[in-house]
């Protein structure tokens, strides 16, 4: 009989003890938090792709609130979502721009050769370290879509050519492709962006390699710069890089490319 | 000298994960990156130092005088939750980026198997307040190194070409039952 009383007492003893203890705590130790961060958490779209440059949405709502990260930040969300986050701060909405990711490789199977036969795992990131990649040329497309296993939205999908595809109408620009490509071949530009792009990310200067490596590798001659009316093409780094306030998709560019890496969007 | 014997029997020879199979889950599902790994490591050395300090007075000075001893598991594991919750709290406040890098492993420790089998263990095997304290640091430490080494073994499975019905869990408990197999031989470490 003693024993039930015992534990009984006991334990009751216990649970009230720690249980004062439990309440003490939370009035000592309590901690305001925001409620505006939980509104802004619920404006986002929640799919903690980390296109904002934040370890994901809670982190991006928590930042944006103590004025950290731009309401724009939110590149999935678009411009909807930017316009609840400002509103729900006080502030005047700024427009997004919607962005796409493109892919500065176009050494599809065909044009591009393989320096030997590759058997070890298919993914990018073990062909980039075990042998820099599949191809002759050390900048293109590795192609076996490391990009398309991460994107979070399905945007990319892999072509028969040995090359992703970017969905342009699912695209958000998140960038988890452009982290997981070994090669960086992932640039992004305004959804809306009219001209010419060069699809080459070749930064080597041994020409007679470039020829050697891909038939659609960037000869760097320059040739582009020069015929260009607008004056829109820099050249100065090497591969062609264009002016989108200058450009008019005139083409001439196109054709002027010995190559064929620019191409109209 | 008793001392270090007992540190490094717990934390190599009585390994928890390896040797006694306790704390399986957090060894298996924290364990995908090492700094991860490092962190519940850390965070559970913490909560089981806590407990058992805790733990063996209350059985020692409140419960065998009393003749509760059979009440052992539901008072431990009832300290044990409400301890960590009090650090919970202490720490969200006194310390965010301890907390922000602790707080997601700190709920899970409470239901760690190695938490409450430690403290156990202290009672049975008849430990003296600095010998529990020795033997739950060593066993922690013992936790944190088969943390750290299973996160490693890891970061080369995930690379490896496993074969297809391997693949996933079942090569984590091969490894882990590999790595075991090399605990066993600290075996003749201490007489």
């Amino acid at each position: 009989m003693n024993t039930i009383i015992y534990t009984i007492i006991v334990a009751a003893i216990i649970a009230i003890l720690l249980g004062i203890l439990l309440g003490l705590f939370k009035k000592i130790f309590h901690v305001d938090t925001d409620p505006k961060v939980q509104l802004v958490r619920d404006a986002l779209s929640g799919a903690n792709c980390g296109g904002c440059g934040l370890a994901g949405c809670d982190a991006f709502a928590a930042a944006v609130v103590k004025g950290d990260a731009p309401t724009n930040g939110c590149v999935a969300g678009g411009s909807d979502c930017a316009k609840k986050v400002a509103e729900i701060l006080g502030q005047a909405g700024v427009e997004v721009k919607p962005k796409v990711a493109f892919l500065a490789c176009a050494g599809t199977k065909e044009c591009a050769q393989d320096k030997a036969e590759y058997i070890g795992m298919k993914t990018c990131k073990a062909a980039q370290l075990t042998m820099s990649g599949t191809k002759k040329c050390a900048f293109g497309c590795i192609g076996f879509g490391d990009c398309v296993a991460v994107c979070p939205f399905g945007a990319l999908s892999m072509g028969d050519d040995g090359l992703p595809k970017v969905n342009k109408s699912k695209c958000l620009a998140c960038g988890k492709c452009a982290a997981a490509c070994p090669k960086h071949l992932f640039k992004f530009i305004d959804a809306d962006t009219k001209g010419a792009i060069a699809l080459c990310s070749n930064k080597s200067d041994n020409k007679p390699q470039i020829r050697k490596d891909c038939s659609k590798g960037c000869f760097k001659c320059g040739m582009c710069a020069r015929k260009c009316p607008e004056q829109a093409i820099d050249v100065s780094s090497g591969l062609p890089v264009i002016d989108y306030t200058k450009c008019t998709s005139c083409g001439t560019c196109v054709s002027a490319c010995v190559d064929k890496v620019l191409v109209i969007l | 000298m008793e001392t270090i014997k007992l540190f490094i029997k717990s934390a190599l020879i009585d390994n928890v994960v390896f040797i006694q199979y306790l704390a399986i889950c957090p060894f298996i599902g924290m364990t995908n990156d090492t700094e991860k790994a490092t962190g519940m490591g850390l965070a559970t050395t913490f909560v089981i130092m806590l407990a058992t300090a805790v733990t063996w007075p209350l059985y020692k000075l409140v419960m065998v005088p009393l003749g509760l001893e059979f009440l052992q598991t539901l008072f431990f594991i009832l300290v044990i939750a409400s301890l960590v919750q009090l650090v919970e709290f202490f720490l969200k406040k006194m310390s965010p980026g301890l907390y922000n890098a602790m707080g997601v492993y700190l709920a899970l420790i409470t239901t760690n198997c190695a938490v409450l089998g430690i403290t156990i263990n202290c009672i049975s095997k008849n430990y003296n307040y600095v010998q529990s304290l020795v033997y739950a640091f060593g066993s922690a430490m013992g936790f944190l190194i088969s943390m750290v080494i299973m996160s490693g073994v890891r970061s080369r499975v995930k690379t490896a070409n496993v074969p297809k019905a391997f693949a996933g869990t079942p090569i984590l408990y091969i490894c882990a039952s590999l790595l075991s197999l090399a605990f066993l031989g600290f075996k003749g470490l201490i007489k």
